[in-house]
C-alpha cells in the first residue's frame, strides 16, 4: 500500500516538476503578477507557530507581498471555507491542512489546480505533490518521558516497550478516538503491529487529554512519566524542562501538512509564489530546525545537531484518509 | 475594517424616533425585526442544519438522523451529566452568592467595600488559565495541595482530585459564584427596609425576616440568577474538558465539540441537534420559572425616600469576614498567585532561580497582533455593552413595565441565543451571516463579531434590568406620566435613573462576556478583526501559557479599575438619592 503510494506520487511529481521547467521561463511575469496583487490570503490550521510566521515574514521582505493570516482549528478552517466558497465569497487564496482534511475538501471541491511552481521539483520521496495539493511540512509523533522519573535505562527504546506493565496507569496520551495525532498514532500502530497491540495498550489504561500543549506540560511536572504520541516541534517549547523526546527504533508516526490553492483564488499568483517560497529550502530548513519534517532534499543534513538525529529517522507511516472513520471507530471500541 | 463610534447610536435612535413618530406599533415591529435578525436568523441556519443531512448550501437529503442520534446511551449519559452537575454546581453558587452578597450590602462587616470587589474578581479571569492553575493546585499526583497534605499528615491518598465530578463543579463554581453574586448584590441594597422592619415589629425573627421578607422579595432576581446560571453551566465547556473528559465524564458540549472536531466528517447535524436539545430543556426552566413568578408583585423600590438597612452582626462580623476573605483566598489569591508567580518564572510552575524572566512580559507587550487585537476588542466591548444594555433595557421595559401586544414573543426572541451552546450558536452566525446578500457588508468585518456579541448579551441585559425594574414600583413612573413626561424621558429619568446600578453591573458583565467570548469569534474574524480571545487561543495552542497568563493578568486589572470606578460611581449615587 505505501509502496504503491510512494510510487504513484513519484510518477505525479515526476509530471508536474516536467511541467513546471517548461514554464519556468515564465515565472518572472508570475512574480511580477503578484506583486501587482499585493497580498496573500492564507487559511491556516497551524495555530500560534512562530516558525511559520518567520517562513511568511521572510516572504513578506522578499517579494513586498503581504501574508494575511486567518488561523482557526482545523475543522473550522475547512467550514469556513466551506460556507465561504458556497455562498460566492471568495475570500482566501491557500489552504494550509493537515492530508485528512486536504482530502476531504478536495472530495468537496473546494480547490483549484495551483499550476506551475519551479520548486516541486525540490520536493523528497516519500512526500509527492499532486495537481490539487503541494506537501508543506510534516509532524512526526515520538514518545516523551520526563527525565526525573525514567532513568535511561528504563527508556522506551522500541514502540512495543511502552506495553510493558511497569508503565500501567502512567501513561498521558492524546485521545486515538478523535481526529488529530492520538488517530495518526492509532492507525500507524494498527498497521504496524495490528490490533493485538492496542488490545495491550488498552489494558496499560492511558489516560486521554485532548489539550496537547497542557498535556506536555503534565508530564514535565511529573503526574506522568511517559507522553504519546508526542509532536517533535513542541519539543521547542520545553528546551530547558526535565522531558526528552525519544524515537521508537521501528521509525515515527507522521502527518502532512498540505498547501492548495482555493477554488476562485483571488490572489492566484501570490499563492504561486508563495507556495514556491515555502518549498525553498531556506524555508524548510527553519521548520526542520523547529522540528518538523521537511519535504525537500538536502534539508535534514543542513539542521542543528540537537534535532538532527530525531528528523533522520524512519518515517514509520501515515494516515489513509479513506480509512480513517473505520479506525475512529476501532478505536472507540477498543479504548471504552 | 473599522466602524465608527457613531454609528452604534444608530439604531437606538432610529427606534427611538420611529416610535415617536409613529408610535408603539411601529416601535415594536422594529425590535421584534431586530431581535428576529440577531435571534431567529441564526437559529434557523441551525434548525435547517439539524434536519439536513448537510450543512447549508450543500446538497443533501432533510432527515431527523440528527434527532435520533440523541437517544444513544452515550448522548443520554451526557444530558444526565450535564443537569447533575449544572444542578449541584448552581444551587451551592447559589447558596454562597446570596450569602456573601447580603454580607457585603447588608451588614456591617469590616472591609465590605474591597470586599465587594474581591468577591467578583474570579469571573472576569479566563477559565483556561484558572484551570491550568487549579491543574497544577490539584491534580492527584503532583499537586501542590496534594503534596503538602501528604507532608502534613503522611498520608498516602491524596487530599482532592481536580480531574473528577467535584474538580469539574469546583471549576464552575469560581464563575457561577461572582456571576450570581453580582446579579443578586445590588438588589440586596437597592430594598426599602421599611418592608424589614415592618417585619420585626411583627414579632419576626431575624432569621425569619430574612427568609419571608429579604430573600421572598429578592425572588426574581434570584430566580434569574439561578436560571441564568444553570444555563450558563449546562453550556459551560471549559471545566468540562479540562477536568472531566480525561476520567470520562462527558457532557452536552463536550459531545458537540466531538462531533465537530473529532471526527473525519464533521457532524454538523448531531451537533445542532444537540443544541436543540439542550434549548428544549432549558425552555422548559424558563416556563417554570414563569409560573413560578406569575402574577406575584415584588416592588421594594417605591416613591417614597430610604436608605438601605444595615443588620449590626456584632462578634459574627468577624465570621462573615472570614467567609468572605476565604472565597477570595480560594478562588483568586490561590489561582491568581500562581499566575502571577508563574508569569515571572520561564516555565509555568517551575519556580527555580535560574528561570526567573521578564521575558513574557516583553513579549506580550512586543506582540503586535495582541495589541491590534487588544483594540479591536476595547472598541467591539465599549460598543457592545453599551448597546447590549440599552437593547436589554428597551427590550425588559417593553416586556415587564407594559401590557403591549407581541411582548411575549419579544422576550422569548431576546431569551433565545443564550439558551444554544456558544459553540453551536457560532455555527449559526457564521452561517447566517455568510450567507447574507453581499450588499449587506456584515460578515468579515467588525460588524458581524459586534452582532453576534449583542445577540449573545442581550438575554444578560434583559434579566439584570427587568430584575431591576421589577423593584421599581409603577407609582414612580406613573407619577412622571402625569407630569408630563415622554416615554423616553420616563424611560431615561425614572426606570434607568433608579435601575442604573444594574445597568453598570450588567454593562461590565457584557463587556467582559465580549472580551473572553471565543466560540463565535474565531468562526467570524477575519485577519484585520482579530479580537484577544482568538490570539490568546492562539498562543495557548502554540505552547505559550505564560504569555496567556501575562494577557489574563492585564484583564484582571482592567476588571479592578472597572469596578473601582463602577463602585465609586454607585456610592456617589445612591448617596445622592
Amino acid at each position: 500500500m505505501l509502496r504503491r503510494t510512494v510510487l504513484g506520487g513519484l510518477a505525479a511529481t515526476t509530471a508536474l516538476a516536467r511541467t513546471a521547467s517548461a514554464q519556468d521561463a515564465d515565472w518572472p511575469k508570475v512574480v511580477e503578477a503578484a506583486k501587482k496583487e499585493g497580498k496573500v490570503v492564507v487559511y491556516t490550521a497551524s495555530i500560534g507557530s512562530p516558525f511559520h510566521k518567520i517562513v511568511f515574514k521572510a516572504f513578506e521582505a522578499k517579494y513586498g507581498i503581504k501574508v494575511e493570516l486567518l488561523e482557526a482549528r482545523a475543522s473550522e478552517v475547512r467550514e469556513r471555507v466551506r460556507v465561504e466558497q458556497s455562498a460566492g465569497r471568495f475570500l482566501g487564496d491557500l489552504h494550509h491542512n493537515g492530508s485528512t482534511t486536504t482530502w476531504l475538501m478536495t472530495q468537496d471541491g473546494n480547490f483549484q489546480p495551483h499550476g506551475a511552481v519551479p520548486n516541486l521539483k525540490n520536493i523528497e520521496a516519500p512526500y509527492a505533490a499532486t495537481e490539487i495539493s503541494i506537501p508543506a511540512e510534516v509532524i512526526s509523533y515520538c514518545v516523551m518521558v520526563n527525565k526525573n522519573m525514567v532513568k535511561a535505562a528504563d527508556e522506551p527504546k522500541a514502540w512495543k516497550d511502552i506495553l510493558d506493565p511497569k508503565w500501567a496507569g502512567k501513561i498521558l496520551s492524546d485521545d486515538y478516538r478523535a481526529l488529530g495525532g492520538g488517530a495518526v498514532f492509532f492507525m500507524v500502530m494498527y498497521d504496524a503491529f495490528g490490533k493485538e497491540f492496542h488490545d495491550k495498550l488498552a489494558a496499560q489504561k492511558p489516560v486521554f487529554s485532548r489539550d496537547l500543549a497542557n498535556s506536555e506540560r503534565r508530564v514535565a511536572r511529573g503526574e506522568f512519566p511517559l507522553y504519546i504520541p508526542f509532536s517533535l516541534q513542541d519539543y521547542n517549547n520545553l528546551k530547558g524542562l526535565p522531558v526528552k523526546p525519544i524515537v521508537p527504533a521501528e521509525g515515527r508516526p507522521y502527518v502532512r501538512f498540505d498547501l492548495s490553492t482555493l477554488k476562485n483564488a483571488p490572489h492566484p499568483n501570490a499563492a504561486r509564489v508563495f507556495l514556491n517560497h515555502y518549498l525553498e529550502p531556506e524555508s524548510q530548513l527553519v521548520f526542520a530546525n523547529a522540528g518538523y519534517n521537511p519535504v525537500v532534499k538536502g534539508v535534514v543534513e543542513k539542521t542543528s545537531a540537537e534535532i538532527r538525529p530525531l528528523l533522520a529517522t524512519k518515517a514509520m507511516g501515515t494516515t489513509t484518509p479513506s480509512r480513517q472513520d473505520a479506525m475512529l471507530a476501532l478505536a472507540k471500541e477498543i479504548y471504552k | 475594517m473599522s466602524i465608527a463610534v457613531d454609528a452604534q447610536a444608530t439604531p437606538a435612535r432610529f427606534l427611538a424616533r420611529a416610535l415617536e413618530r409613529h408610535g408603539r406599533g411601529a416601535g415594536l415591529t422594529l425590535l421584534i425585526l431586530l431581535l428576529g435578525f440577531l435571534s431567529l436568523y441564526p437559529m434557523g441556519m441551525l434548525l435547517y442544519g439539524s434536519l439536513h443531512s448537510t450543512p447549508p448550501g450543500m446538497a443533501g437529503t432533510f432527515t431527523l438522523d440528527g434527532y435520533a442520534a440523541l437517544a444513544s446511551d452515550e448522548n443520554l449519559a451526557a444530558f444526565a451529566n450535564t443537569v447533575a452537575i449544572s444542578l449541584v454546581k448552581t444551587v451551592l453558587s447559589l447558596a454562597l452568592a446570596i450569602l456573601m452578597a447580603w454580607i457585603v450590602a447588608r451588614t456591617d462587616t469590616p472591609g465590605r467595600g474591597v470586599l465587594e470587589v474581591l468577591i467578583t474578581l474570579p469571573f472576569f479571569i479566563p477559565p483556561i488559565l484558572t484551570a491550568t492553575a487549579w491543574a497544577m493546585l490539584g491534580n492527584a499526583q503532583v499537586g501542590t495541595i496534594n503534596l503538602v497534605w501528604k507532608a502534613l499528615t503522611g498520608a498516602e491518598a491524596p487530599l482532592v482530585d481536580v480531574y473528577s465530578y467535584g474538580g469539574v463543579v469546583w471549576h464552575m463554581m469560581q464563575y457561577s459564584t461572582p456571576f450570581i453574586f453580582l446579579l443578586v448584590v445590588d438588589a440586596f441594597r437597592a430594598m426599602d427596609p421599611s418592608l424589614e422592619e415592618a417585619s420585626r415589629m411583627s414579632g419576626a425573627s431575624r432569621w425569619q425576616t430574612f427568609w419571608r421578607v429579604t430573600f421572598a422579595l429578592m425572588l426574581p432576581i434570584i430566580t434569574s440568577a439561578f436560571i441564568l446560571s444553570f444555563i450558563r453551566g449546562m453550556e459551560s465547556f471549559e471545566s468540562a474538558v479540562f477536568f472531566g473528559t480525561p476520567v470520562g465524564i462527558n457532557v452536552i458540549t463536550t459531545q458537540i465539540y466531538n462531533s465537530i472536531t473529532q471526527k473525519a466528517q464533521p457532524d454538523y447535524q448531531v451537533a445542532t441537534a444537540l443544541g436543540f436539545a439542550a434549548m428544549a430543556l432549558m425552555f422548559l426552566l424558563l416556563v417554570i420559572q414563569s409560573r413560578l413568578l406569575g402574577g406575584r408583585s415584588f416592588t421594594t423600590v417605591t416613591g417614597k425616600g430610604y436608605s438601605p438597612s444595615v443588620t449590626r452582626l456584632g462578634a459574627w462580623r468577624w465570621l462573615a469576614f472570614a467567609i468572605c476573605v476565604a472565597f477570595f483566598v480560594l478562588t483568586v489569591a490561590l489561582p491568581v498567585g500562581q499566575l502571577l508567580l508563574s508569569s515571572f518564572f520561564q516555565f509555568f510552575g517551575f519556580y527555580q532561580l535560574d528561570m526567573l524572566t521578564l521575558q513574557h512580559y516583553r513579549d506580550v507587550w512586543e506582540n503586535d497582533e495582541f495589541w491590534h487585537a487588544f483594540g479591536n476588542t476595547m472598541l467591539l466591548g465599549v460598543l457592545g455593552a453599551t448597546a447590549t444594555m440599552t437593547l436589554g433595557g428597551i427590550v425588559a421595559y417593553v416586556t415587564t413595565r407594559t401590557t403591549w401586544r407581541g411582548r411575549r414573543l419579544i422576550d422569548i426572541l431576546a431569551w433565545l441565543p443564550w439558551m444554544m451552546p456558544g459553540m453551536v450558536l457560532g455555527i449559526g452566525f457564521l452561517w447566517g451571516f455568510a450567507t447574507l446578500p453581499h450588499s449587506i457588508p456584515i460578515y468579515g468585518t467588525l460588524w458581524a463579531l459586534l452582532l453576534a456579541y449583542v445577540a449573545l448579551g442581550t438575554p444578560v441585559a434583559v434579566r439584570v434590568t427587568s430584575g431591576a425594574y421589577a423593584q421599581i414600583a409603577r407609582d414612580i413612573e406613573e407619577c412622571s406620566r402625569v407630569h408630563g413626561a415622554g416615554w423616553w424621558q420616563t424611560l431615561g429619568r425614572i426606570l434607568i435613573a433608579l435601575a442604573w446600578p444594574a445597568f453598570a453591573v450588567g454593562w461590565v458583565l457584557i463587556f467582559f462576556g465580549i472580551m473572553r467570548e471565543l466560540s463565535a469569534s474565531i468562526l467570524l474574524y477575519v485577519p484585520d478583526t482579530e479580537v484577544v480571545s482568538v490570539v490568546m487561543l492562539k498562543l495557548w495552542l502554540g505552547g505559550k501559557p505564560e504569555e496567556v497568563s501575562v494577557i489574563g493578568l492585564i484583564m484582571l486589572v482592567l476588571v479592578l479599575v472597572f469596578r473601582w470606578v463602577q463602585l465609586r460611581f454607585i456610592k456617589r449615587r445612591i448617596s445622592t438619592l
